[in-house]
């Protein structure tokens, strides 16, 4: 394969790593612009790539937010019986569904990761009242802050709900679902946003995977896109963590706002078959 | 006692980094090599989440017991199954 090709998705690899774990996206929704947009690779084969980069960053960005207990083992484990499941359905329906619904999907996710960012809205309100017994407890140390925070979860229902869309989409394009759980458990959930970015995170490894084999299955996997992919993405993932502690993500959120509202029109201009290359 | 959250970020420390290796040496190794290592990547997850289930288990936490083997089920049904 071209070396520059592999320099290049090692790179972009890298990029979204490093802003997937800062956001608890894992990435995906980078590297299926980059696939489909850049390299031209065929939806299906660009979200079976996507789907293994969202497993290496969440993996690997994981493993230290979890081990500095900024993750909710218990709210991820819960949420995830909903994104598995809406996960598995969805590459369902991708297979079924023309390349075209593929990439209006995605368009529109871009569309609402790109409004959610530019609102810049976020949450520090939290609540120590349960709200039904579905409620979940969760307690971490800000490291800007340099205190405790403790917070309980409110409207899981919606939360669960959520999640199956999330997983839903993820099975369709790829990208994990980050982009559309972070805001929710953020501003619906009132999960304070360090702790949901890094729960979002540690959950979307395990929504892409269960949407992961059925594509790998159908030999929709370039083994030899995927080293570069993996790599990169790793390493953007492992120093993504490390800065997301210390930084506070709003002009970061605004700059990606406007550059996902972008690629949404590429996007659906592709679809309507407008742009061609 | 160690902590879940320790066991499970070097689970899933082990598995990425088992991956990775594996499809870096399949460049040269070939093929059969980098899909192995694909193989493990995509199944770090379900080792997270099955022992996670373990560890809930052994805290005799039965909700949390239930919740991860639901998780695990359809992990295993998404990847036996052919369409």
């Amino acid at each position: 394969m071209d070396p520059f090709i592999i320099t290049a998705i090692l790179g972009i690899g890298a990029l979204a790593g490093l802003i997937g774990a800062m956001l608890g996206l894992g990435g995906g929704v980078f590297m299926i612009i980059f696939f489909i947009l850049a390299l031209n690779i065929p939806a299906h084969q660009a979200v079976a790539l996507s789907l293994l980069a969202v497993i290496a960053s969440s993996s690997m960005g994981g493993s230290v937010y979890v081990r500095d207990k900024m993750t909710n083992v218990k709210l991820a484990m819960s949420l995830e019986t909903c994104t598995v499941t809406g996960a598995v359905l969805g590459a369902f329906v991708a297979l079924l569904m023309p390349v075209t619904f593929i990439l209006v999907i995605l368009g529109c996710v871009l569309f609402y990761a790109s409004f959610m960012m530019l609102r810049g809205k976020r949450s520090e309100e939290t609540t120590s009242v349960k709200d039904g017994r579905l409620s979940i407890c969760g307690e971490f140390y800000d490291a800007t802050k340099k205190c405790d925070v403790k917070y309980t979860t409110v409207r899981m229902k919606m939360g669960l709900f959520v999640s199956l869309v999330a997983g839903w989409v993820s099975g369709i394009v790829g990208i994990g679902g980050g982009v559309i759980m972070v805001p929710i458990m953020n501003l619906i959930m009132k999960i304070p946003m360090k702790a949901s970015a890094a729960t979002s995170n540690f959950m979307v490894g395990v929504t892409a995977a269960a949407s992961a084999f059925i594509y790998f299955n159908k030999g929709l996997v370039d083994l030899y896109m995927a080293v570069p992919t993996v790599i990169g993405v790793m390493i953007g993932a492992y120093i993504g963590t490390r800065v997301m502690v210390r930084v506070e993500s709003l002009s970061l959120r605004r700059l990606l706002g406007v550059v996902l509202t972008f690629f949404g029109f590429v996007l659906l201009l592709k679809a309507g078959g407008i742009l061609v290359w | 006692m160690v902590s879940i959250e320790v066991v499970l970020s070097w689970v899933l420390r082990t598995g990425v980094m088992a991956g990775a290796v594996l499809m870096a040496i399949g460049l040269f190794a070939g093929a059969n090599v980098i899909w192995l290592g694909v193989f493990i990547l995509a199944l770090t997850p379900l080792l997270r989440v099955t022992i996670a289930g373990l560890l809930f288990l052994s805290q005799k936490d039965v909700k949390y017991f239930i919740i991860a083997l639901y998780v695990i089920s359809v992990l295993v049904i998404g990847i036996l199954i052919k369409f």
